[in-house]
């Protein structure tokens, strides 16, 4: 072996090659610093949305509860499957486990994912709501394939009394694409829940708390290592309604199944203790998203569950509307109690025949019979007298052709008709001929069935009060004052009286012990001529509409009822007795003197605190 | 052998350098340890101990020694892969480990020590400057034997690293460039046949470097969040022990291959910089020790261990940051794992034993 050798050639190889190293050293060095210093903030925005995830803890809706504490609405711990996307590596994957395992609607889930990602990257997607035990356990065992599925408690709203008050009370859903856009939800987002009716709609704002959320630490499995930051939600507020659950029950089984409403308020505060639209729904269907079916099912029956008939729907108030044009004429002075019309059968006006119900006639008829027998022909003569424009205004002054005001959305005005309206709406002049069908309550009339029971809270005390369904709402502002004077409305009352308790329309309204006023109404949908022309099947659908009107007791006023039984035949036979019912519950509630119970007895059982 | 003459020519800044990485390997790893309680740490104290025998040892050892012995070593080492291809047990898809009393060692880290001495003796012996086909012919036998073993056990990453311990080798034995290019060509023609052989997940691996949307399973998962726990940490770091992205399991195997995802993360740009900082210092070094050295053998083994060392880091912190293919394979001195750090040590020691015979006297 050589003693010495030439290694310079080597060395300088070698050179090169740490040369080479150096610059490789130096692109990483590069890399590093880019992701270091160029990169910061979004890598550490990246750790941040590895590491730190916000939990939403929703606040539960307001509890709503009757005038005594009885809960119509509540909400109740219900768990929701959420995806948090951002977390979702694959999310064809995802999606195939949701739709095969959990049996997901494949189209419902690509909107909703579609829904999540147009927002904040914290904010999850909604895939599923109240899940089932089996659910839970499903989405657990496959816990760490899709870390990203989480489950959450979401208070569901819950309506314990089922379809009762429905129509008042309303429902809540998932907030719409198209609310979201209004400005009424402006600073909702999607997937919360929201009124999407009733109270739930109008009083929305109060009910709905502020959600509150969990910033916790995870790990890549998102197992929850610490929590961060806790802000508890806050519980939404509670409405405490006027309504009154017994009297409710009772007037809404009264109706039953007939398509009907009725409507019962206190008419010296305007706190409305009843207001029943039948048929109604099971708000609960919409505490979860409802099916297509049951949807179908509720808007495609004729008889329009899903509409409040008390505010929605305007029917012609018949001859109930008859005490306005009775009053009109007293405060006029074209009528008197003393003074008497005589009946027979029919009346020839403006060359037209116009007939009383009752064939041959009532003989000879004071205001008191007029009103207790429901004459026409008095009405009739008294209609021509006063002229539309008189009983036009008489009926704007108790409030009909207008909104009450009551807190419900959608509720329409009525038609209370003028001869400007006629000019206004058909471009021809108001015939007379038409006032004689108007002072029955028939003809171009309309009226809701709140709107009657307000006029007739006026009746009953003189004045009113404005009609509210929630306790403690504001001052209570007299919105109306009676056109009327107390002398006047005397004779009226007393005949309202002799409806019920005499030998009237109302005999199905009398409760004993409660002097109850009332006035019928029977509504023809078709001419008689017609009425001839049709089947005995087809006749059952123009069956006449039935009113009740009425208040008690006759000295002191304290609840008012309007009834109405779409279809119902007559009101004496048909909606008087629901008013009686419904009289009969408030008067056992509030007037009825208690039975005697043994002293003994009364202390052993009678629990605490319920005395009222 | 341990007199005074050896104290004072011992290569203390090589040790120094080689013992402190050691060091901050296993402060690493304790810090890795965090997240699963478990004792990597302590385990690795022990292989760094031995590590460091091993090394003085091979300091030691007159480096002819060995190299005298090459073919012997050679064989010893093939022999070693063929056992684990027999009796080896399988971890991650790769047959490359055995276990030994409760220690599960891989062979194919100190059988690329035991290659750098045998290319160092052949390739030493060849006087003429440029190498002819017939030395590139062996010198690619002598690393394609054990390579296609380790190849043969799945280990595609510790296979691809023999390469440029084998090129620095010849490279600095006088292979020009041009033959390294058309090695390279060929290699590159080669290539399809080679890509059929890979099986999916190593595909994968490749591809998503290049393109991380092409990552269907989540391959590219791993190196995304190393990225995200380096860029994190910023300039100075999220302080030792500090490392939430990394202790949160969120980079996978962060105490072995990805350990310097948490050392960045947790040190910041500054500790990523002295590391590779130290690394360079370790290499220059080691081309220090080959200008002194005594012969072509010892410059040759000093070259190889460049090779193995820079590529090493090279290839390792390149995946960590994002820049290479996810292959699995250590960070010199500073992953946890008996067979690499030992090996590595040795490696070194076989370098500080050419510094320390650097003069032509013989002892």
């Amino acid at each position: 072996m050589a003693i010495y050798q030439d290694n310079r050639e080597l060395i300088h190889r070698l050179k090169w090659l740490r040369g080479a190293f150096a610059l490789l050293i130096i692109v990483l060095l590069v890399k590093l610093w880019y992701l270091t210093v160029v990169r910061f903030d979004h890598m550490q925005a990246m750790a941040d949305r590895n590491q730190i995830r916000q939990l939403p803890l929703v606040a539960p809706r307001g509890v709503i509860t009757d005038r005594n504490g009885v809960v119509l609405a509540d909400s109740i711990p219900a768990f929701n499957l959420l995806l948090f996307l951002d977390e979702a590596e694959d999310l064809g994957a995802t999606s195939r486990f949701l739709i095969q395992g959990l049996k997901i609607d494949a189209e419902l889930l690509a909107e909703r994912i579609a829904a999540g990602s147009r927002y904040a990257m914290f904010r999850p997607a909604v895939v599923r709501e109240n899940l089932s035990m089996d659910d839970i356990a499903y989405v657990l065992a496959h816990q760490a394939e899709h870390p990203e599925l989480k489950i959450f408690e979401q208070p569901r709203r819950r309506y314990p009394l089922g379809s009762l008050a429905a129509h008042v009370l309303g429902h809540v859903g998932e907030v719409s694409e198209g609310e979201l856009q209004g400005e009424t939800f402006q600073e909702y987002r999607p997937g919360d829940i929201v009124g999407k009716m009733g109270l739930e709609r109008k009083y929305n704002r109060e009910l709905t708390g502020r959600d509150g959320y969990r910033r916790v630490l995870v790990n890549n499995v998102g197992k929850i290592l610490e929590e961060l930051e806790v802000v508890e939600p806050i519980h939404g507020g509670d409405l405490q309604l006027t309504l009154d659950a017994d009297m409710q029950r009772v007037a809404e089984e009264a109706i039953g199944d007939s398509p009907g409403a009725a409507v019962a308020l206190d008419p010296t505060t305007g706190e409305i203790l009843v207001l029943a639209s039948r048929p109604a729904f099971d708000p609960n269907l919409f505490a979860t998203r409802i099916s297509m079916n049951e949807w179908r099912e509720l808007t495609e029956n004729p008889d329009h569950p899903l509409q409040n008939r008390t505010i929605h729907n305007r029917f012609s108030p018949g001859s109930v509307f008859k005490i306005i044009v009775a009053l009109a004429g007293l405060e006029q002075g074209l009528v008197n109690p003393s003074s008497a019309v005589y009946c027979n059968g029919a009346v020839e006006l403006y060359g037209h025949r116009f007939r009383c119900w009752k064939q041959g006639g009532h003989g000879l008829v004071s205001l008191r019979t007029a009103i207790q027998q429901s004459c026409n022909v008095y009405f009739y003569l008294l209609g021509q007298k006063l002229g539309i424009e008189r009983i036009s205004r008489f009926s704007k002054q108790v409030g009909l052709g207008a909104p009450t005001g009551v807190d419900l959305l959608g509720e329409v005005s009525g038609l209370v008709p003028s001869e400007e309206w006629k000019r206004r709406t058909f471009g021809t002049s108001w015939h007379a001929g038409e006032t004689i069908s108007v002072a029955i309550g028939q003809g171009p009339i309309d009226v809701t069935p709140v709107q009657l029971a307000r006029a007739i809270g006026v009746v009953s005390t003189g004045r009113n009060a404005r009609l509210h369904l929630v306790q403690g709402n504001g001052p209570i502002e007299r919105t109306l004052t009676s056109p009327f004077s107390d002398e006047n409305l005397r004779p009226v009352r007393e005949a309202m009286w002799s409806v019920v308790n005499e030998w009237g329309t109302g005999r199905a309204a009398k409760v004993d012990g409660f002097k109850v006023c009332g006035k019928t109404g029977t509504v023809q949908m078709i001419s008689n001529a017609t009425r001839l022309r049709l089947s005995e099947e087809a006749l059952e659908r123009f069956e006449p509409n039935a009113w009740f009107v009425g208040f008690a007791p006759l000295d002191d006023p304290k609840v008012v009822v309007a009834v109405i039984v779409q279809r119902g035949g007559s009101g004496s036979g048909a909606a008087a007795p629901i008013a009686g019912a419904i009289f009969q519950s408030y008067y056992e509630k509030h007037v009825k003197p208690p039975k005697e119970i043994p002293a003994e007895f009364a202390l052993k059982n009678m629990p605490e605190g319920v005395s009222r | 052998m341990i007199n005074r003459r050896l104290l004072s020519q011992f290569d203390y800044l090589l040790f120094g350098a080689t013992v402190l990485l050691a060091l901050i390997g296993i402060a690493g790893i304790y810090s890795a340890g965090g997240a699963d309680g478990s004792s990597a740490y302590s385990r690795q104290m022990i292989w760094v101990a031995v590590g460091i025998a091993v090394f003085l040892v091979f300091a030691v050892i007159d480096y002819r020694l060995l190299t005298d012995h090459a073919y012997l070593f050679y064989s010893f080492g093939i022999g070693l892969l063929i056992a684990i291809l027999l009796f080896g047990t399988e971890i991650q898809g790769n047959k490359s480990w055995i276990k030994i009393g409760g220690f599960s060692f891989q062979f194919s880290e100190i059988v690329k020590v035991f290659l750098i001495i045998t290319l160092s003796r052949y390739l030493a012996e060849i006087s003429n400057r440029a190498l002819t086909r017939r030395n590139l012919l062996y010198a690619l036998l002598i690393v394609g034997f054990p390579l296609a073993l380790i190849l043969l056990q799945g280990d595609l990453g510790t296979a691809i690293l023999y390469f440029p311990i084998a090129i620095s080798m010849l490279l600095v034995a006088g292979m020009r460039l041009r033959v390294l290019g058309i090695l390279a060509l060929a290699a590159l023609c080669l290539s399809p046949v080679g890509w059929m052989v890979l099986k999916d997940y190593q595909k994968q691996r490749i591809l998503s470097t290049f393109d991380p949307s092409l990552d269907p399973q989540g391959i590219g998962y791993q190196t995304r969040q190393s990225q995200i726990a380096i860029g994190s940490g910023g300039v100075s770091g999220r302080g030792y022990g500090n490392g939430l992205q990394s202790q949160l399991g969120f980079v996978p195997e962060i105490h072995t291959d990805f350990i310097f995802a948490l050392l960045a993360e947790e040190t910041g740009l500054l500790g990523g910089l002295c590391i590779l900082a130290l690394y360079f210092l370790l290499l220059s070094r080691l081309v220090t020790i080959a200008e002194e050295a005594r012969d072509r053998t010892g410059i040759l083994i000093a070259a190889g261990a460049v090779g193995l060392l820079g590529s090493h880091v090279v290839v390792n912190v390149g995946m960590v940051l994002g820049i290479m293919p996810a292959v699995g394979i250590p960070l010199p001195l500073l992953s946890y794992g008996g067979s690499s750090t030992i090996s590595m040590f040795a490696a070194l020691g076989l370098v500080a034993s050419v510094h320390y015979r650097r003069f032509l006297y013989s002892t």
